[in-house]
């Protein structure tokens, strides 16, 4: 899942205070789930910008809606009908959607409310986790399941670096060494000679090294 | 509610005497069970000593929470008759037709017409308070803020001004011509649950108790922490009104045949209740305050008890100190209390000064219920005490009286509540069989469809007297509110709640087409329930009622600011209109009942379960996972008293197996469970094929037992002369000439019990370790026994049984947790080695034989597995957990699930009987009824918003929600408690708890600020 | 201009908080008329949501009452509860409103003097600082 977080009410208010009335608009995808922008989050960011701008003397019309997607057109032509009525739009999407708002609303000025984070998992309730880099080319079957490149602080692929000490990276305390645990792990599953073999220079260009990415499936693009 | 016009022809009645905690809960139980039940009490109000505790162990939480729904619950109960200040005469006849002749002492007070609002203990403040040990009782007094019957009770003898008095009442419900009525009571059963009082140490001068006022009982200084209590809950000397820096804590006054008058049994709650109390004081205190406990042995023998006591020792720093004091002295022009104690280590004396010293008396009968012993024909022993059967301590000697709580002997609110309720299943069952009363037909009318119709509130204000109608102008805000948006008719209504009034409503509502009723009033904790009736009889959804609380919240303490009140109670009006214009009809959840049950484990608990259900005719499925029934007490023969366990069993067992309702299924493994409470189904792998069996039931029992500590400790299994107490008594019993043979034995105690791994106390084993010294010097009369304790903990009347041990030679040697005693084989004997403390050097003895006392332990491999089919939650050393410790310590959190037994925790087999009991009571309140109703309050989720994010799967105490297979979260309201936590974490705000929805509250809001925005 | 009454909401759970409300009045212990309770079944029902728009609608201040520490009648909501008062204080903070207008308090059932005390004290407190920033500037 993408994670991401609010951006702090200052920036934000900057963006709309230009205008009269805008669209604050949620999405029930991932940023639902990791509680930055789904119908809760609409809510308070809605009551605060309100409050924030009515101190400074400045008031506007916020309208509220949530989609089940930002990032797919089909869901955001559900704002066609209503979309007129706002001068901008605020999106509590990740950047995703925020830029396909901008690609279908070309005359309207639309900005982020939320600081796009990472790809990440739930820990427990309220803690999530970055887990992966998107680097196209998975590793995680010579790791033990256990990522380098979105654990490790130096992206190191072929076992720790001298600041591994008890486990604990040289970055803080709180962050495991990524190796420690890939050894760990591979001790366990019996599987000690994969470490030993040595990983090739990562070749960058799969994880965005040559420019934006996309995927086309031949059968399902028309 | 005292004089019902109930015929007093036929005789299907149970009587419930003692209005304590103990009596409502059997009271209760009968009723849910729709059975008829006269409780009678002879104080003015019922609830016991319960209601003059400020917090309870293990949970400190405070009772008046706890205890209030109760109260309210047997309040509203149609099957139950109470009649308080009421006293039993006489009681005649036999077992299914006692005739019983009872007393009832003037009030005073017309219960119909009194309204509680306090007018008179207003105006005699003096007479109000309720104090006890520290102040006088007084003329009037509602004892206790939740107090049932709500009314007032009048002293006319200490009253100086009768007619000031009569007229002080707005209500005029008092009336000073009331008279004292016999009459005589028919019932089939008699339960006596009147309760004990506490130990009097007055008499003991050299304790100080009437001469120092720092010196206070244990329950005295309970009130002084209570908020309901003299000083507010402020934590004072009475002598000078400061804060004291050291307070003592005395154990065992009264107690233990330790001083004169005292009782020769161990009172039992002591232990824990100075422990509550002492952790009560330093959970405010902290640093500031020093609590010290002056013990013999620390009793926590308890479920998680000893969790507790190292909690009190570790986490609050309480000292403890294993010494009895004798005295307590001040000196002349000193406000210090002054100790003389000596430590267990030495003879050295130790003098210490306290600020307060707390004495933990012990319970005592009362002269008052020996009388009722007595006159109720039942044998009492020679703590006057009543003589009750081995294997069934609530039936007395005569048949068809029974007993429970501390009256039958001393004990706390969780052994208390569980006693109630087996005496509740025992009394009930003496009920001539389908004589059950027939629910009554309340000819609801239908209720009406107020969809489309157009919004028309009724809103009906209370002057509830001088309560509102004295300080607020009701006519007039009623005017105002007729104003309102939305408002068809706003009227002052008097005494909204008197009979009168309520008709009058019913009628407006009818008559207008109301479709929303707003009451000004009082509190919904007390009167929500009652107009929701109201409403439903006047054909609307009992949802569509809200009660402003303009008495609780503005007349009363707004008293001498009559503007302020008003406004006040103008705007909580108005956001009870805005909330009820809001609110929808709602379906109270409710679910058919299966009427079989399944019990699981073929031990004593569950065959007694099995029994006393299958004998009220319900169909029961005793599945048992071994061969044959009779669980770990077929390796006991005899209980400490002497009864024969072997034939208990054999006979317990020939009824289960021969029972035309009993279907025994041995060789059971429970693999799968699904359903609802009411509607389970439960799958199980039974006998040597496996063959899968599926059995659809209501009601779940889980008696399943635990096991004996499989502890190797102390070369149990290398050497032949040391053995575990089952195995010691198997020797004593099978192979007495053994026996003869021995002239040392050493008894181990707390083996594999009270450390680290394995916490808790296994209660059972000083009784044991006594019940086998007395049979081995029996059989022996030259043998030497000793036994090295940690603690003893022959609580209640097993403390006579360790006196005698102790007449009878036997040597008793404590050791300490941290050094262990020591053992080493020699041949056919065994060396051990101890530390004596009194001699102060090692000791070493060549025993015979080396009895280790290993406990119980929850047998892990089959509950881990159950809790998991089941979904239930167990204690973090095994045990299944119930849903209260106190109040409900036979009813699992989740609903159609009860545990007995040892299941439960380590207890005796006549406190498993009890259980299992219990556990029959309790069952048959839920198969009394053809459905459960189980409210509203549920979390709602919208699919259509839902991101099936897991929040709220996770935010939920109780592990309600889930992803269903359509991939949204999905909410049982069977299974909903209705706390709203999911609703308020939910991100996609795709939940809502009825009742609460989120536009009722924002509609409260925007009333408050209606002003501000104006 | 008119002196400063300050409009308070009390968040209060059934269980406890409500219960100690009704205990003050039968105790009859006055606490000022300034608090509006809102009964809710436990304080971790409390919506952030709710704080915030109470706050929009113009109160001067706000609290949640709920069950003292390890009483919660549903096991952990006001700890729930308390956790999220903190997090809608920051809030408050970026929004400009003094996050003293927002507390957590607990008590039991019985303590009617404890919410009559707690009252009085907040209201105080809230009439010192003032009228709330957003009520101010909704009125001008």
């Amino acid at each position: 899942m993408i994670t991401a977080e609010r951006k702090p009410l200052e920036e934000l208010i900057d963006y709309v205070k230009p205008f009269k009335r805008i669209l604050l608009l949620g999405c029930n995808e991932c940023v639902t789930v990791c509680a930055a922008g789904g119908r809760k989050e609409v809510g308070l960011l809605a009551s605060g910008l309100q409050m924030a701008l009515l101190k400074s003397g400045s008031n506007i019309e916020i309208k509220q809606h949530t989609l089940e997607r930002q990032c797919d057109p089909e869901y955001v032509e559900e704002l066609v009908p209503m979309i007129d009525g706002s001068e901008a739009i605020l999106s509590m999407a990740c950047g995703c959607g925020v830029q396909q708002l901008a690609t279908r609303f070309k005359d309207k000025p639309v900005f982020p409310a939320l600081n796009t984070q990472f790809m990440g998992a739930s820990e427990r309730q309220g803690v999530w986790a970055e887990r992966c880099q998107g680097c196209g080319d998975c590793v995680l079957g010579i790791t033990g399941g256990i990522c380098p490149i979105a654990r490790c602080a130096k992206q190191l692929m072929n076992g720790p670096c001298g600041g591994s000490t008890g486990g604990k990276c040289e970055v803080s305390e709180d962050v495991d060494c990524v190796w420690q645990l890939i050894w760990d792990r591979l001790k366990s599953l019996g599987q000690e000679d994969r470490y030993v073999d040595i990983m090739p220079a990562k070749d960058w260009r799969s994880g965005g090294g040559s420019g934006p990415r996309k995927i086309i499936r031949e059968d399902l693009a028309e | 509610m005292q004089n019902t016009n109930r015929p007093q022809t036929n005789n299907d009645k149970v009587l419930v005497v003692g209005g304590g905690l103990g009596g409502i809960r059997t009271a209760l139980d009968l009723a849910e069970a729709e059975k008829n039940v006269v409780l009678v009490d002879n104080d003015y109000t019922i609830g016991g000593l319960m209601t003059q505790l400020d917090r309870t162990f293990p949970t400190n939480n405070c009772d008046l929470c706890t205890l209030a729904p109760h109260l309210s619950e047997s309040g509203r109960q149609e099957y139950i008759e109470l009649m308080s200040m009421t006293s039993v005469r006489s009681i005649t006849g036999e077992k299914g037709n006692f005739t019983v002749s009872v007393r009832t002492e003037p009030r005073y007070i017309n219960e119909d017409k009194c309204t509680a609002c306090g007018a008179c203990h207003e105006q005699f403040p003096e007479c109000v308070r309720f104090t006890p040990g520290l102040d006088h009782r007084a003329p009037t007094c509602m004892r206790y803020p939740q107090a049932i019957p709500q009314a007032y009770s009048i002293d006319l003898d200490k009253c100086e001004d009768i007619e000031a008095l009569v007229n002080c009442c707005p209500a005029g419900a008092i009336n000073p011509d009331d008279m004292a009525i016999n009459r005589e009571i028919k019932c089939v059963s008699v339960v006596l649950s009147p309760g004990a009082d506490l130990f009097d140490p007055s008499k003991l001068d050299y304790l100080g108790y009437s001469t120092l006022p720092d010196v206070v009982t244990s329950l005295e200084y309970e009130r002084i922490l209570s908020a309901s209590g003299p000083t507010n809950g402020k934590l004072l000397r009475p002598s000078n009104g400061t804060q004291p820096k050291k307070v003592a804590w005395i154990q065992c006054i009264g107690s233990r045949g330790i001083q004169k008058g005292a009782g020769s049994y161990c009172s039992n709650a002591c232990c824990m209740f100075a422990l509550k109390e002492a952790i009560v004081t330093k959970e405010r205190f902290q640093e500031d305050i020093e609590t010290t406990i002056f013990y013999m042995d620390m009793r926590t023998f308890g479920k998680d008890y000893e969790l507790y006591l190292e909690r009190a020792k570790d986490d609050y720093g309480v000292r403890f100190l294993r010494s009895r004091p004798h005295s307590i002295l001040q000196q002349l022009g000193s406000d210090a209390l002054t100790i003389t104690y000596t430590k267990d280590d030495s003879t050295e004396q130790h003098i210490e000064d306290f600020d307060m010293i707390v004495l933990s008396t012990g319970f005592k009968t009362s002269e008052q219920s020996r009388q009722l012993a007595l006159n109720a024909g039942i044998e009492l022993n020679d703590s006057h005490f009543p003589v009750t059967d081995g294997f069934n301590p609530v039936a007395t000697t005569k048949p068809g009286i029974y007993v429970a709580g501390t009256f039958e002997s001393p004990k706390d609110i969780p052994d208390t509540m569980v006693q109630a309720s087996a005496a509740a299943c025992m009394a009930g069952s003496d009920l001539p069989a389908g004589k059950k009363t027939a629910r009554k037909e309340n000819n609801i009318t239908t209720e009406r469809d107020v969809s489309g119709e157009e919004l028309k509130v009724g809103v009906f204000i209370c002057d509830c007297g001088d309560n509102i109608g004295g300080v607020i102008d009701v006519d007039t805000l009623a005017k105002r509110i007729q104003d309102l948006d939305n408002v068809a008719i706003a009227i002052s209504e008097g005494h909204g709640c008197s009979r009168v009034s309520m008709e009058h409503i019913r009628k407006t509502i009818e008559e207008e087409n109301l479709n929303r009723v707003v009451i000004g009033a009082c509190s919904p904790r007390t009167h929500l329930s009652k107009f929701q009736e109201l409403i439903r009889k006047a054909g609307l959804n009992k949802y569509l009622v809200e009660i402003a609380n303009i008495r609780d919240q503005a007349t009363w303490v707004h008293s001498n600011q009559p503007e302020n009140a008003t406004s006040k109670a103008y705007d909580l009006i108005k956001m009870a209109i805005a909330s009820v214009t809001k609110a929808q009809p709602l379906v109270d959840q409710s679910l058919p009942i299966n009427k079989n049950i399944l019990v699981v484990g073929g031990g004593i608990s569950g065959m007694t379960s099995a029994l006393r259900l299958a004998d009220q005719g319900f169909q029961v499925y005793l599945a048992e996972k071994s061969d044959t029934l009779g669980g770990v007490a077929k390796n006991i023969f005899k209980t400490l008293e002497g009864d024969n366990v072997q034939t208990f069993i054999a006979d317990l067992t020939n009824k289960v197996e021969n029972h035309e309702y009993i279907q025994v299924i041995t060789r059971a493994i429970i693999v799968d469970h699904s359903g609802m409470p009411g509607m389970f189904k439960t799958g199980m792998q039974v006998g040597p094929q496996m063959f899968y069996r599926q059995i659809e039931h209501g009601v779940t029992v889980l008696a399943t037992g635990a096991i004996p500590n499989p502890t190797k400790e102390y070369a149990l299994e290398s050497c032949n002369a040391v053995m575990t107490q089952l195995e010691t008594q198997k020797v004593v019993n099978q192979t007495p000439d053994i026996v003869k043979k021995w002239d040392n034995v050493v008894m181990i105690q707390c083996v594999g019990s009270r450390i680290p791994d394995n916490p808790n106390c296994s209660r059972i084993c000083c009784q044991t370790a006594i019940k086998n010294s007395l049979a081995i010097l029996e059989i022996n009369p030259d043998a030497r026994i000793f036994v090295l304790y940690r603690d003893m903990r022959t609580y209640g009347f097993q403390e006579e049984y360790y006196q005698k041990a102790r007449e009878k030679g036997v040597i008793f040697v404590r050791y300490s947790k941290d050094s262990p005693p020591s053992v080493n084989p020699a041949g056919n004997q065994v060396e051990v080695t101890f530390t004596d403390v009194i001699l102060g050097q090692k000791v070493t003895v060549t025993a015979d034989n080396l009895c280790l006392s290993t406990g119980l332990v929850a047998d892990n491999d089959s509950s881990e597995e159950l809790a998991m089919i089941f979904k239930l939650p167990r204690t973090a050393d095994g045990y299944f957990l119930e849903d209260h410790v106190k109040l409900r310590p036979v009813d699992m959190p989740v609903p159609g699930f009860f545990v007995a037994g040892t299941a439960h925790s380590p207890k005796l087999i006549k406190e498993s009987i009890s259980q299992a009991n219990a556990v029959a009571a309790r069952a048959q309140t839920m198969l009394a009824r053809d459905s459960i109703n189980l409210g509203a309050a549920a979390a709602r989720v919208d699919s259509k918003l839902c991101a099936s994010c897991l929040i709220c799967v996770r935010a939920c105490p109780f592990d309600v929600p889930f992803i269903n297979a359509d991939g949204y979260s999905e909410i049982d309201p069977a299974k909903c408690h209705g706390c709203g936590m999911c609703v308020s974490e939910c991100p996609a705000k795709a939940i809502q708890l009825m009742q609460f929805e989120d536009d009722k509250i924002l509609a409260q809001l925007e009333e408050i600020f209606d002003k501000v925005n104006a | 201009m008119k002196k400063f009454e300050p409009v308070i909401v009390a968040f209060c759970c059934h269980y406890c908080a409500y219960t100690a409300a009704d205990m003050a009045g039968s105790q009859r212990l006055p606490y000022p008329a300034n608090v509006k309770i809102i009964r809710v079944p436990c304080s971790g029902k409390v919506d952030a949501l709710h704080i915030i728009k109470a706050f929009e609608n113009g109160a001067d201040g706000v609290y949640v009452a709920g069950c003292l520490e390890g009483d919660c009648h549903f096991k952990n909501g006001n700890e729930k509860a308390a956790r999220r008062i903190d997090y809608v204080k920051k809030y408050l903070e970026e929004i400009g409103i003094e996050s003293e207008r927002l507390t957590m308090v607990t008590m039991s059932a019985g303590m009617g003097y404890r919410f009559a005390q707690t009252a009085t004290e907040i209201t105080e407190k809230i009439r010192k600082l003032g009228p709330s920033p957003i009520k101010t500037a909704i009125t001008q």
